[in-house]
C-alpha cells in the first residue's frame, strides 16, 4: 500500500508547489493519474520513488517511510521495490536487449545469478522479444523498445510500478497492446502500478483514477491539492 | 557496481562509440609515443655510440673536425675527412707506443638485388683481432681482391663465399677516374652488433687499388708497337689501348703493382692502440707537440662526450615541445571527455533515476577513460618498442 499525508514538494527558483494533503494507494491496485501538463504528475512519481524528496510531509510505500531514507537507502530502495517506465524507454543505446534488462542489476550491487538471467529471460518471452535478446536496443521499433523498459522495470519482481506515459509515444495499436500487456503482467506478479497518462481512452482499464486538474489552486496554476 | 560490470559496460560503451574511442586513444597514443621513442632511440644512440668510442683508444687523421674524424673511423658511413696517409701509420708504429692500423673508407659497393651498397673498409688483419671480429663462414682475406661481408651486408645483399661485389665510382661521369674493381668474397663474419656488421673489409693495398695508385694489366714489350707510346731501357710509356684489369684473379694476381712512396698512400685516419695508459699519454704529447701542425689525435671518448652533450640539449628541446603538446592533448582530452558527458546526460540521468550512485556513475566514467589509457599506453609503447627496433641505426645515421 502507499500513503502520502501532508505532502509539499517544490522545486528551487520555480513557482511550483505541489501540496497533496492525503493519498492512499492500496496493494495491488491499478491506479491511473491524469491532468493537464505541469500539474505535478511526474514530480509525483519521482516522490514515491525517492529520486526526489518532500519539502514536508509523508510518504509510506509498504512498510517503507520513503520520506525520512538517506539517499543511498532511496537508491536501494528503487532498485529494490520499485520498477520504473518513462515514457521515451530511457534505454541504453549501446546495450543490447538483454543486457538492457539487466542494467538495475549491473549497476545496483545486485546479484546477477542464473536465476535471475533466467527471470529476465521469462520477461523478454513474455514479451514477445525473446528472439531478440542480443539485439541492438537502437534496431527496435517503438513498442518493442517499451516492452524492453518493461522487463527492466519488473526484473527484480517490485511490489511497486511507477510508469509515467509509457503510451505517449505509441501509435493507438501498439498503445492498446503495451497496455494490456503492463496490466497485465502487474497483475501477475501482484504489483501496485500507478501511471500517469493523458489518454483517457485507457482509463477504464484502471481499478482508480486521480485527475489532478479539479485540485489545482488558484493561487498556484501549477499546483496539484488531492485529499 | 563491481569491477567487472563497470569493465563490462565501459567495454561495451566504448565499443558502440568506437570511432570516437579510436580517435581518442590515437591521439593519447601519438603524445605518448613521441617522446617515449625519443627516449628510448637517444638512450639507444648514447649506448651504441659509447660503446664504440670506449672501445676506441685513439684516432689519428689530418687536421680539422674531431667530430668529423672519430665519426668516420668508428662509423665508417660519413664523408671523409680530408685524407692523411701512410706516413701516419709508419709514424706511430716507429714511436712504439701503440698499434697502428690504418682506416680507408673512401667507396661504397654497388647496389645489389635493389639493395643499397656498404661502405668498403681498406685495412689491415690488425684491425680484425682489435674489434674482435670472428668469421661467420668462408676464410680471411689472403690476397688482393678478397674482401670479407659484415654480418648484416651478407644478409642483406644475399651474398656469400665464392660471390663477388663490385665497387662503386665515386664519380660515373669522371672517365678517367676511379674504375670498378670486381672483389671476391671469401668470408663472411659474425654478427657484432655494431657499424662492423654494415661494413665491406678489404686489405687496404686493395682500396689502394681502387684508387687506381694500384693496378695490374697485360704485360707489355718492346714488340707490342700498337701498346707502346714510348720505350727505352729504363721506362715504358703504354698508350690507352692498355686497359687495366678490373678484377685480381689468381691468373693475374701478379701482374699488380703499385706506383710511387708507400708512404704517400692515402688512408683516412690510424687507429692507435696503446698498450697501456702511459704509452696513451706519451702518444697523445706527441702528437700535442711534435706533430701538432700536421695531424690530429683524438680521444673518441671525449669527441663523443661533446656530441653527447648537444644530443642532450636537442633532447632537451624535444621534451619541451612533448611537454606542451601533452598539456594541449590533456585539455583537449578534458573538453572531449565533457562534452561527451553532456552527450550522455540523458544516459547518466536514467542510471540515477534507477537506482545508481553519481560515485557508480563516475566509476564507469573513469574506467571507460582507464581502458582508453590503457589501450593508449599499450599501443604507444608498443609502437615505440617497434620503432626503436628498426630506426636505431636510422637515427644515428640521420644525426651524422
Amino acid at each position: 500500500m502507499i500513503s502520502t499525508s501532508e505532502l509539499k514538494f517544490s522545486y528551487p527558483h520555480s513557482d511550483f508547489h505541489l501540496v497533496i494533503d492525503q493519498l492512499t494507494v492500496a496493494a495491488g491496485c491499478a491506479t491511473a493519474v491524469v491532468g493537464p501538463s505541469g500539474s505535478g504528475k511526474t514530480t509525483l512519481l519521482h516522490l514515491l520513488a525517492g529520486i526526489l524528496t518532500p519539502d514536508a510531509g509523508q510518504i509510506v510505500v509498504g512498510d517503507t517511510p520513503v520520506h525520512s531514507l538517506s539517499e543511498a537507502a532511496r537508491r536501494q530502495f528503487r532498485l529494490k521495490q520499485v520498477g520504473l517506465v518513462f515514457q521515451d524507454f530511457e534505454l541504453i543505446e549501446y546495450l543490447n536487449v538483454l543486457d538492457n534488462v539487466l542494467l538495475p542489476c549491473r549497476i545496483g550491487h545486485l546479484s546477477l545469478d542464473t536465476a535471475t538471467r533466467q527471470r529476465a529471460d521469462v520477461l523478454l518471452e513474455r514479451v514477445g522479444l525473446s528472439g531478440h535478446r542480443r539485439k541492438s536496443v537502437t534496431r527496435l521499433s517503438q513498442g518493442e523498445r517499451q516492452r524492453v523498459a518493461i522487463c527492466r522495470a519488473l526484473l527484480s519482481q517490485p511490489p511497486l510500478l511507477l510508469a509515467d506515459e509509457p503510451t505517449g509515444n505509441l501509435d493507438p495499436e501498439t498503445s492498446a497492446h503495451i497496455m494490456r500487456l503492463l496490466l497485465e503482467t502487474v497483475k501477475e506478479a501482484g504489483a501496485t502500478l500507478v501511471m500517469v497518462t493523458h489518454d483517457h481512452s485507457l482509463l477504464q482499464q484502471f481499478d482508480r483514477t486521480v485527475d489532478f486538474a479539479q485540485f489545482l489552486s488558484k493561487d498556484a496554476p501549477l499546483a496539484g491539492e488531492l485529499a | 557496481m563491481s569491477f567487472g560490470q563497470s569493465l563490462y559496460l565501459a567495454f561495451r560503451s566504448l565499443w558502440w562509440f568506437r570511432g570516437r574511442a579510436v580517435t581518442v586513444v590515437l591521439c593519447l597514443a601519438l603524445t605518448i609515443w613521441l617522446p617515449l621513442t625519443v627516449r628510448l632511440l637517444l638512450n639507444q644512440f648514447r649506448e651504441q655510440i659509447v660503446q664504440r668510442a670506449d672501445s676506441t683508444p685513439l684516432i689519428v687523421g689530418t687536421l680539422g673536425s674531431q667530430i668529423d674524424l672519430a665519426l668516420h673511423a668508428l662509423y665508417f658511413d660519413t664523408v671523409a675527412p680530408q685524407q692523411t696517409s701512410m706516413a701516419e701509420t709508419r709514424y706511430i708504429d716507429e714511436t712504439g707506443f701503440a698499434l697502428a692500423i690504418p682506416i680507408h673508407v673512401s667507396y661504397r659497393t654497388q647496389s645489389v638485388n635493389n639493395q643499397d651498397g656498404a661502405p668498403i673498409v681498406g685495412t689491415t688483419l690488425d684491425y680484425f683481432e682489435f674489434r674482435h671480429l670472428q668469421l661467420a663462414s668462408g676464410t680471411g682475406m689472403a690476397i688482393l681482391g678478397d674482401c670479407a661481408l659484415g654480418a648484416a651486408v651478407a644478409e642483406r645483399l644475399q651474398l656469400g663465399p665464392g660471390d663477388h661485389v663490385l665497387s662503386a665510382p665515386k664519380n660515373a661521369f669522371n672517365l678517367a677516374g676511379d674504375y670498378p674493381l670486381r672483389m671476391n668474397v671469401v668470408g663472411v663474419l659474425k654478427a657484432a652488433h655494431s657499424p662492423d656488421d654494415n661494413a665491406v673489409f678489404i686489405d687496404v693495398k686493395t682500396a689502394w687499388v681502387i684508387d687506381g695508385i694500384g693496378h695490374g694489366h697485360q704485360g707489355l714489350t718492346h714488340e707490342d708497337k700498337q701498346l707502346l707510346l714510348e720505350a727505352d731501357d729504363n721506362s715504358v710509356t703504354a698508350s690507352a689501348a692498355v686497359l687495366p684489369y678490373t678484377e685480381i684473379t689468381e691468373d693475374n694476381l701478379a701482374s699488380f703493382h703499385f706506383h710511387g712512396d708507400p708512404d704517400t698512400f692515402p688512408i683516412s685516419a690510424v687507429i692507435a692502440v696503446p698498450p697501456a695508459r702511459k704509452e696513451q699519454t706519451l702518444l697523445l704529447g706527441r702528437y700535442a707537440t711534435d706533430r701538432a701542425e700536421t695531424a690530429l689525435c683524438v680521444k673518441p671518448t671525449q669527441v663523443v662526450e661533446d656530441l653527447l652533450s648537444i644530443v642532450f640539449r636537442v633532447e632537451q628541446l624535444i621534451w619541451i615541445s612533448s611537454l606542451l603538446s601533452g598539456l594541449v592533448t590533456a585539455l583537449l582530452l578534458g573538453l572531449v571527455i565533457m562534452l561527451s558527458v553532456r552527450l550522455r546526460a540523458k544516459e547518466i540521468q536514467t542510471m540515477n533515476k534507477l537506482g545508481c550512485s553519481r560515485f557508480t556513475v563516475l566509476k564507469l566514467l573513469g574506467t571507460e577513460i582507464g581502458l582508453l589509457a590503457v589501450l593508449a599506453v599499450a599501443l604507444a609503447t608498443t609502437a615505440a618498442w617497434a620503432t626503436s627496433l628498426v630506426a636505431a641505426d636510422s637515427l644515428r645515421s640521420l644525426m651524422f
